[in-house]
């Protein structure tokens, strides 16, 4: 994917960003109690905090600007209430900021634009709704003004921003390749801890921070104490983070054995999970069966390890000793216990003569069986895609779901490799 | 066998009666803080100290010294020591101990940890008492800070005192060095007592802060398992493909998982912990993995390979080296575990983590002593086990040329130290171990 980058790298860009931005924010904010060197200090926090990002589960990369945002509404109060003037003058700036800061560091263009859109849409929202809730609660008499009555509007506010930003996220995504909207929602819904971890530590030092004079206002201390729980946290994620991209990088090697042993065909592995993935997300799984799916292909050949034996191959083999085999010894590996079953199922017929089609058998052991066919087909016996994918049909009676063989085809002409 | 129990029965009343004696005064001295909160921070306790995450090599990390130091300091003086206490000896009993019926650990637990919490508390209570006015700003804070790092620290060192006069007493064979550990472990000891301190006091200027700060322990402390789940899943999964892959030959089966147990033995013998032990035992784990795609018939073949057979076997392995190598966390392992053939002088033939002529890494040292002692000490296709002394000769003989002396009497103490033998009881000659081998014919089993 090529990234456009926009050639900003003047010295007189920040010059300019501070005046539109003070000019702006004057405009914005009009009368208030607030100074504007203030908001000022908040906007370049924000734009700071969003150089600061950790990776997600969807791959998205999520900033602390999230953090600085959702600490907003706590510190910008004139006369006890969200001074929302303020606020929005501040994310705005802040989201200038963060365009200009990210477009000089060279990331994508594209990118940087829809993320500050997303977060900008994301926090108006965050900051109306907060507002609306804390007023709402001034009719309930007693409840107006406490400290219970904003942490419940936060709440609200903060679910409702996390669901417009993965919504927009999947909508953006969306038509850049393949994937469905409701996939790419899911994915981006995996996040939730993040986000979560991010908000929580944004409100914490809200509160903490509080509004000069305020009794109850911890000042500086705040930043340790939602700082440091914050740091864990986010430790925590990327290690995970780092784990799990290791653990899938410790499959795929393995997966590979077979094959420079001689004994499995090259790369049939790689290339059998790399359509079984695009038809598995085609017939809606989520995000999750597609991980296993994609597991349980890269290994569905495993147990062909075992023809280093040469008794074995003295005695002769089946398709379905391989599967044994393979599930025997992707079992030895207690995590891996649903990827051992998809392996041990993948040369099952979906239905025998004179039978029912087999409900129990999972889709993902379908499509495996498919898709390793139609690789078998095109590499090792030389045919065409259109002759391949004529192999499947013609066996859709008993070994080949149709609507997996369906899809595969759908799958190829997406790829171009057969007319559509 | 007799002893142990017996020392055990001695412990587990010795720290029961010490947690009952703490408690007991405790409940003469101070009043009850508030039901509702003690709930509270009674729920967060036992869910942390229940599930503990292994983030490192045998390190725990639970984040219960936080919790505990948190509520401490929200109940307030008068009643924290004794608030605390209470939780701790409830987070002693977990389900999966009454339901395994173990009596053991639940009793010397109940003991340590009311111990360590009525203890370390009632140290912080002096502080919370000499705290002035939260009004009064950054005193105060400096206050609470100062007295929760004291009494973290405090904690810590109970704790662990508790737990290496347990493990001394009942496992005799098992060094664990936990004084070692400790060393790493006091400065998150120090840091999570500081900030629980600090959380417990903005509660109390604060309450509303409390369900967010319990959101950020449980998120964080959510990510810290699934990583140490993945940690040892992705463990587990090695672990398991070479096992299964392995038992297919009879002659290498549990050959890895041995030289893995040998190769820890002289690491930690040697003063390795953490990451640095860890990486060793994963080296270990892959140090054959290329021959895991030769031709069986080539690893099995009786006699000396010809040229081409070598160069087929070297090929082989190697490719296999170079793909796990491709795998970013594993590559200082394959180094490792490639370098394990080369001498420690310099010679031998090394793989992509050795030139010719250097020294290899202790680390490579250690693995090609262990895989050498357990080639010795089990049956090969071209002859029998040897004995355990006449492996120690060898090793002894070729220590400085081939072998790193260190690590080889690394091992020896190691292996002294345990009653398990390794080897044949009595076959003490190469010849005779082959010549032995040429009369059986072993059949393998696929």
């Amino acid at each position: 994917m090529g990234d456009p980058r926009v050639p900003i790298k003047s010295p007189l860009v920040p010059v300019v960003w501070a005046l539109g931005s003070a000019a702006l924010a004057y405009l914005l904010m009009g009368e208030t109690e607030i100074s504007i060197l203030e908001v000022g200090i908040w906007a370049i926090l924000l734009a700071e905090a969003s150089l600061v990002s950790l990776p997600a589960s969807s791959g998205n990369r999520l900033s602390l600007a999230i953090a600085v945002s959702a600490a907003l509404p706590f510190v910008l109060i004139s006369e006890g209430s969200v001074d929302l003037a303020a606020a929005g003058a501040a994310s705005a700036m802040g989201l200038l900021g963060t365009w200009m800061f990210r477009t000089l560091r060279s990331d994508p263009a594209e990118e940087v634009m829809a993320a500050v859109l997303r977060h900008g849409f994301g926090v108006a929202a965050y900051l109306v709704v907060y507002t609306g809730s804390v007023s709402l609660a001034e009719i309930i008499p007693g409840l107006a003004g406490t400290d219970w009555v904003r942490l419940v509007a936060f709440s609200i506010a903060a679910s409702l921003w996390f669901l417009i930003e993965t919504s927009l996220w999947a909508s953006m995504v969306f038509g850049r390749n393949r994937l469905s909207r409701r996939y790419l929602w899911l994915l981006a819904v995996k996040d939730w801890a993040v986000v979560l971890s991010l908000l929580t530590a944004g409100a914490l030092f809200g509160f903490a921070w509080g509004k000069p004079g305020d009794p109850a206002r911890l000042g500086f201390w705040a930043i340790v104490i939602a700082g440091i729980p914050y740091g864990f946290a986010h430790l925590a994620f990327y290690r995970s983070q780092e784990s799990r991209r290791t653990y899938g990088q410790t499959i795929r090697a393995l997966s590979r054995i077979p094959e420079v042993a001689g004994l499995s065909p090259k790369g049939h592995s790689d290339r059998t999970s790399g359509m079984a993935i695009e038809v598995g997300q085609d017939l809606g799984m989520t995000p999750d069966e597609v991980t296993d799916l994609q597991y349980s292909a890269l290994m569905h050949d495993i147990g062909r390890i075992t023809l280093n034996e040469p008794s074995i191959l003295k005695m002769g083999f089946t398709d379905e000793d391989i599967a044994r085999w393979g599930a025997e010894i992707v079992a030895e590996a207690p995590y891996l216990s649903r990827v051992a079953t998809l392996v041990r199922q993948q040369h099952q017929p979906y239905r025998r003569p004179g039978e029912e089609r087999d409900l129990e058998l999972p889709l993902a052991s379908k499509i495996i069986k498919a898709t390793s066919a139609y690789d078998h087909a095109t590499m090792e016996l030389g045919f065409s895609p259109l002759e391949a994918l004529e192999v499947l049909h013609r066996g859709a009676a008993y070994d080949f779901d149709p609507d997996v063989v369906q899809t595969v085809r759908r799958v190829l002409e997406r790829r171009g490799v057969v007319p559509a | 066998m007799h002893g142990a129990k017996k020392r055990k029965i001695q412990i587990g009343t010795l720290y029961a009666a010490l947690g009952a004696l703490v408690l007991a005064f405790l409940l003469w001295q101070q009043s009850f803080p508030s039901i509702t909160l003690w709930l509270a921070f009674a729920g967060a306790f036992a869910f942390f100290d229940w599930r503990s995450v292994e983030v490192n090599d045998r390190m725990l990390m639970s984040p219960t010294v936080m919790v505990a130091l948190t509520a401490a300091v929200a109940f307030g003086p008068g009643t924290a020591a004794l608030g605390v206490a209470s939780m701790a000896a409830l987070g002693a009993f977990s389900a999966d101990d009454v339901r395994q019926r173990r009596w053991f650990q639940p009793i010397a637990n109940f003991g340590q940890m009311v111990v360590t919490a009525g203890v370390s508390v009632y140290i912080l209570e002096w502080f919370l008492r000499q705290a002035p006015d939260a009004s009064s700003g950054d005193a105060f804070w400096l206050w609470i800070a100062g007295g929760s790092a004291v009494a973290a620290t405090v904690y810590g060192l109970i704790n662990y005192t508790f737990v290496t006069v347990a493990v001394r007493a009942v496992f005799e064979k098992r060094d664990m060095r936990p004084w070692s550990n400790l060393g790493q472990l006091l400065p998150s000891y120090l840091l999570m007592g500081f900030v629980g301190g600090l959380l417990g006091a903005t509660y109390t200027v604060l309450p509303v802060v409390l369900p967010l700060v319990f959101v950020m322990f449980i998120v964080g402390y959510l990510s810290f398992a699934s990583y140490g789940q993945l940690r040892e899943a992705h463990e587990a999964t090695l672990r398991g493909f070479i096992k299964a892959l392995e038992a297919k030959d009879l002659y290498t089966r549990g050959h890895t998982e041995r030289v893995a147990f040998f190769a820890q033995l002289v690491g930690e013998e040697m003063g390795f912990n953490g990451t640095r032990l860890e990486r060793l035992r994963w080296a270990a784990l892959i140090h054959d993995v290329g021959k895991l795609a030769v031709p069986r018939d080539l690893i099995r073949k009786k006699g000396k390979l010809t040229e081409d057979e070598y160069e087929e076997l070297q090929i082989h392995a190697h490719v296999v080296e170079e793909i796990l190598a491709e795998v970013e966390f594993l590559r200082p392992m394959v180094e490792i575990a490639s370098s394990h053939h080369s001498h420690y002088d310099g010679g031998g033939y090394g793989g992509v983590g050795h030139t010719h002529g250097e020294q290899p890494s202790p680390e490579a040292c250690i693995l090609a002593v262990a895989d050498a002692f357990d080639a010795m000490t089990s049956t090969r296709s071209y002859r029998m086990a040897l004995s355990q002394d006449y492996a120690f000769s060898e090793l002894r003989r070729h220590a400085g040329s081939q072998f790193d002396p260190d690590v080889v009497e690394a091992l020896a103490r190691a292996l002294s130290r345990s009653t398990e033998r390794y080897g044949s009881p009595h076959l003490a000659s190469e010849e005779e171990a082959r010549r032995l081998a040429e009369g059986t014919q072993v059949t393998s089993h696929g």
